[in-house]
């Protein structure tokens, strides 16, 4: 038996457990009991995470479509092919006809890899990931306002406050051990609000649980705002000696009375006043908020508002305090710090300083790098469905089915010229590919992941890829050879982080001797540094925090007489993402097997549908079949899906309308009728 | 009863190693303690009952029950050497007594003999539970244990393997030391005890709501680690594998707090809400199998309290339980 500590591939919480393993197949997993996040214990995906590891559906060969049959290739035949096929493209449509796509499953290293090998050997900033989907209004919302796009606090400031806010994250089933860590805050005395109208575990246990309506956070959070400013319950010193800006907001949110709130959002004006009274009359208060807060076509907006209510209750910069974006992938915050974002390098500085270009050029030894911003990855579908795209290189990804409106990207990946996608099992979109690379898993390699609270931690390899398979990392070092640039070999993974701290201020001081046992939190610039558990303590990371006034907008699309019903979709507890590893894990996929809506008793009673009634679900983008769960966790006219699901596929539903300054789809909100099917 | 001090401890294991494959409390990288090989980790005797459930030497999370491949079919074969686990609490001891039990009543549970049959089991007892707290002897349960008086190691045999195994030590205990170890087994029953008991008769008499259960339901985010770190859950799921060359089946450990642990076919679930579940859990060992087996089946290691997320490991709720209705 051997037992290798490394981290939860699942989310950003970042638990770290052992994988048991014997004779080189993975047998079981160890929680670690002295891990600060999960001290001792996991979730039920945790304490599963070795179960698909060895899944006889693992990719083992390169393949090659042929004839239109995907067939086993060699290595080299595969990659020889990739990297002809991208530069042919290049040459006759230009460097910025291909796109990278990262992923925010793969490590640190490999995420800083592939934009490397995009931006120095292809020359091109197209390079994006996952995080477009889930938090980049969040990157784009808190840069402005802080200056920083993370969670500001720790995990364990939970421990040490009095009121916690939670909006739009369903915290027990996406980030279970943040959640508990909530519920035991909660039984132990502290306050809790929650805004989001499924009546999710947390809401059930809340002080005051507000159900307002789907893409009424503006007018919430505005609304909270002005009663805080009226009621004098704001923090004028923190106001006057950190912030900028405040007369603006003030102005903006001076026409949000209670009851314009209230109308706006469905909600009672004593809750809007109760929910403003309580978070901002404690001394110490945290907001948590995740994709309810994000994705929305005014997502940015959302952020922004959200920023604003813990600045002006000066709950920032302390213990138990903070603006908390809990980040869904476990790498996902990774991904974004390593640059895997068409503006930003690493440590998210931008392209388009000819003094960052210059640095990387340097390092990179390369002349020159590509100055203009590249297409945020749901552009990139846009232009691949209007033929302004030829290739996408899709790195442990599966946009099919977790993309919005799943005809348009069946459309995008179809008209490409050549679509590469690197994964561990044949996705449903990798079954599109034109070549398909099979990657290691999180149990057969090493690198860094950084999680939710920017806490950069060590992946141990536990066991051989199968097959063939190869690591993210040596397939795209292999790629950038065959491409003819020698600046891509590493003797190890411990080598990349280095060259990974010398470009990136955040992570300077990071290497892996001092990642040992659990981790340690970025911003680290040098290597004496400690790292940095609390941002803005004294000043906000970009000097005076910005008060950004926002108006309001509605979701881009309102229920009418064809489509009566709003449609949220969102995540179940058992299932990550688009299943790949979730349904290949026996208890997992037993405990949610198939895809399902909930619907409240009111609406289902109305439609004559009882409960697990095969139902037809339509939207403007198309129908799906799926399952009534007849259920008070949804509010009347609201109904719920996830999106795990290739069969009864959400995404199929959902609509591909941005933020127009993140780039962020309107997941949360569409407009769906329900059809009982006989 | 015989005597050993660390250093001598440590030469009888090597002894042990040669014919048998030793496991033990190790310590790894991150402080975390388990039961490995001393290959694997810092041996640490000291500390108590490891994280981990010690009877996954004999049931592991995962296991391999047959692969039949084009015409040939073959099963995990038994260890080369017998294994010898170190390590197991008084508490641990009663759980291995108790799924020795349940695996070998009615039909012998294969996979769990192929390990178990032949293994030496000792216990560690003494002063060297959490900051040297006293583990009481186990008096039995085990082919020999370890007990800490503070200074040495007092070795006692149970059984013919054990008592040969030990028989070639050549220090006898000194009469004070048995003296410690014939004090710590007179100690009382402690009050957890007392306090699963008095639950256990609440329960079997009804006199707990269906309300307390919808509380303890509302808590349970279905992690499963009460199961998976619970000695004596045995509850497995059965999963194959098929490739185009071969199917492997496999027994995984499954867990009672999950919907598909009891869901019918036509979807129906007797188990169907958290409450339901919760009440199984705690009635299951409390209730359910003092009628069959005669005792309850928590023998209060605290692995499932320790590991649990939101606090409702059976002591923590069986405390609750009393204070409310008893």
């Amino acid at each position: 038996m051997k037992r290798t500590l490394t981290v939860c591939p699942y989310c950003g919480t970042g638990c770290m457990f052992y994988l048991v393993s014997d004779n080189g197949r993975l047998v079981g997993v160890e929680p670690s009991s002295s891990h600060p996040v999960s001290r001792g214990g996991l979730c039920v995906k945790g304490w599963n995470a070795f179960a698909f590891v060895h899944h006889p559906e693992r990719l083992t060969t390169p393949l090659i479509r042929k004839n239109g049959t995907l067939e086993p290739a060699s290595w080299d035949e595969a990659l020889d092919l990739v990297v002809a096929r991208l530069t042919q493209i290049q040459r006759q449509h230009g460097a910025d006809s291909v796109m990278f796509a990262s992923s925010a499953k793969a490590t640190n290293e490999e995420n800083y890899l592939l934009m490397k090998l995009a931006r120095a050997v292809f020359q091109t900033n197209n390079i994006d990931h996952c995080a477009r989907l889930c938090h980049s209004s969040t990157v784009t919302g808190l840069a402005e306002t802080f200056g920083s796009g993370a969670m500001t606090n720790t995990i364990s400031c939970i421990d040490e406050t009095d009121v916690i806010f939670v909006i739009g994250s369903n915290t027990t089933e996406q980030h279970p051990l943040i959640g508990s860590r909530i519920m035991n805050a909660v039984r132990s005395g502290t306050r809790l609000i929650v805004a989001d109208n499924r009546r999710i575990r947390l809401a059930r246990q809340a002080d005051l649980h507000l159900r307002h309506t789907n893409g009424s956070d503006v007018p919430l959070l505005c609304g909270m705002m002005h009663v805080i400013i009226a009621e004098g319950l704001a923090d004028t010193k923190f106001i006057t000696t950190r912030t900028e800006n405040y007369a603006a907001l003030a102005e903006s949110v001076a026409d949000w009375t209670p009851e314009r709130s209230a109308a706006e959002t469905g909600l009672e004006a004593a809750d809007i006043i109760a929910a403003a009274r309580l978070y901002a009359g404690a001394e110490r208060a945290m907001i948590f908020y995740s994709m309810g807060i994000t994705q929305h076509s005014h997502g940015v907006d959302n952020v922004r508002c959200v920023a604003s209510l813990a600045m002006l209750t000066g709950n920032i910069g302390r213990p138990g305090t903070g603006v908390n974006p809990l980040r869904g992938q476990n790498n996902v915050q990774g991904g974004c710090d390593m640059g895997a974002l068409p503006d930003l390098y690493s440590g998210y500085q931008k392209v388009s300083d000819p003094e960052n270009r210059q640095k990387f050029a340097t390092a990179w030894r390369v002349p020159a790098l590509p100055a203009s911003p590249g297409l945020p990855l749901t552009r990139a579908m846009d232009a691949a469905s209007e033929g302004k795209l030829f290739a996408l290189f899709v790195m442990g990804e599966n946009p099919l089915i977790s993309d919005p409106d799943q005809h348009h990207a069946r459309r995008a990946l179809e008209n490409l010229e050549l679509l590469v996608v690197q994964d561990i099992f044949l996705t449903e979109t990798a079954a599109l590919a034109h070549v398909v690379l099979p990657a290691a898993c999180y149990a057969e390699k090493e690198g860094t992941f950084t999680n939710t609270e920017r806490r950069v931690q060590h992946l141990c390899k536990a066991v051989e890829p199968p097959g063939e398979a190869k690591t993210d990392g040596e397939i795209i070092c292999a790629m950038a050879k065959k491409a003819g640039y020698d600046g891509m070999s590493y003797a190890s993974q411990s080598e990349v982080m280095a060259e990974i701290a010398s470009l990136t201020p955040s992570y300077g001081g990071i290497s892996y001797d001092r990642l040992a046992p659990h981790g340690m939190p970025w911003p680290c610039p040098t290597p004496e540094h400690p790292g940095t558990p609390i941002l803005h303590h004294e000043q906000f990371t970009r000097g005076r925090g910005h008060f950004s006034p926002v108006s309001h907008s509605l979701p881009r699309e309102q229920t009418d007489a064809d489509y009566p019903l709003v449609l949220t979709t969102g995540r179940t507890y058992f299932h990550w993402h688009t299943g790949t590893m979730t349904r290949r894990t026996h208890l997992l996929d037993r405990e949610e097997p198939t895809s399902f809506l909930e619907l409240h008793p009111d609406d289902a009673a109305r439609l004559s549908i009882r409960h697990r009634d095969r139902l037809l679900v339509t939207s403007r983008r198309g129908s799906i079949q799926t399952e009534a769960r007849v259920t008070t966790m949804v509010i009347p006219g609201v109904v719920f899906m996830p999106f795990h699901f290739a069969e009864g596929a959400a995404n199929c539903l959902t609509n591909n309308v941005l933020d127009p300054e993140s780039s962020i789809p309107e997941f949360k909100v569409c407009a769906v009728r329900l059809e009982k099917l006989p | 009863m015989k005597q050993l001090t660390p250093h001598e401890l440590e030469q009888f294991l090597s002894h042990l190693a040669v014919r048998y494959e030793l496991r033990l409390p190790i310590l790894l990288a991150d402080g975390t303690r388990t039961i490995g090989s001393p290959d694997d980790g810092s041996v640490v005797l000291h500390g108590g009952a490891v994280p981990g459930k010690p009877t996954a030497a004999f049931f592991p999370q995962q296991d391999t029950i047959f692969t039949a491949s084009q015409g040939t079919f073959s099963q995990t074969l038994p260890p080369v050497k017998p294994l010898c686990i170190l390590g197991f609490t008084p508490a641990d001891l009663h759980c291995l007594r108790f799924i020795d039990r349940f695996f070998g009543d009615g039909m012998r549970d294969d996979l769990y003999f192929r390990l178990r049959q032949g293994a030496v089991v000792a216990g560690i007892t003494g002063y060297c539970g959490v900051r040297g707290a006293l583990l009481p002897p186990a008096g039995g349960n085990c082919d020999f244990e370890l007990f800490w008086s503070g200074e040495n190691w007092l070795v006692r045999a149970y059984g013919a393997t054990g008592a040969e195994l030990v028989a070639e030590l050549p220090n006898q205990a000194t009469p004070k030391e048995e003296e410690l170890f014939t004090q710590a087994l007179a100690t009382a029953p402690d009050s957890g005890a007392i306090l699963l008991q008095t639950a256990s008769q609440l329960l079997r008499t009804n006199r707990v709501p269906d309300s307390f259960w919808e509380e303890i339901g509302e808590r349970c985010i279905a992690c499963t680690g009460c199961n998976v770190t619970c000695p004596t859950c045995t509850c497995f799921g059965v999963l194959d594998w098929r490739s185009a060359t071969k199917v492997e089946r496999s027994r995984t450990w499954d867990s009672c707090q999950l919907d598909g642990f009891m869901r019918e076919a036509s979807g129906h679930n007797p188990l169907g809400s958290a409450a339901l579940r919760s009440r199984r859990r705690i009635h299951h060992k409390l209730a359910a199998d003092p009628l069959k087996w005669g005792e309850i089946s928590c023998f209060r290691c605290g692995r499932c309290d320790a590991t649990c997320p939101t606090g409702i490991g059976i002591m923590a709720v069986a405390q609750e339980l009393v204070a409310r209705f008893g």
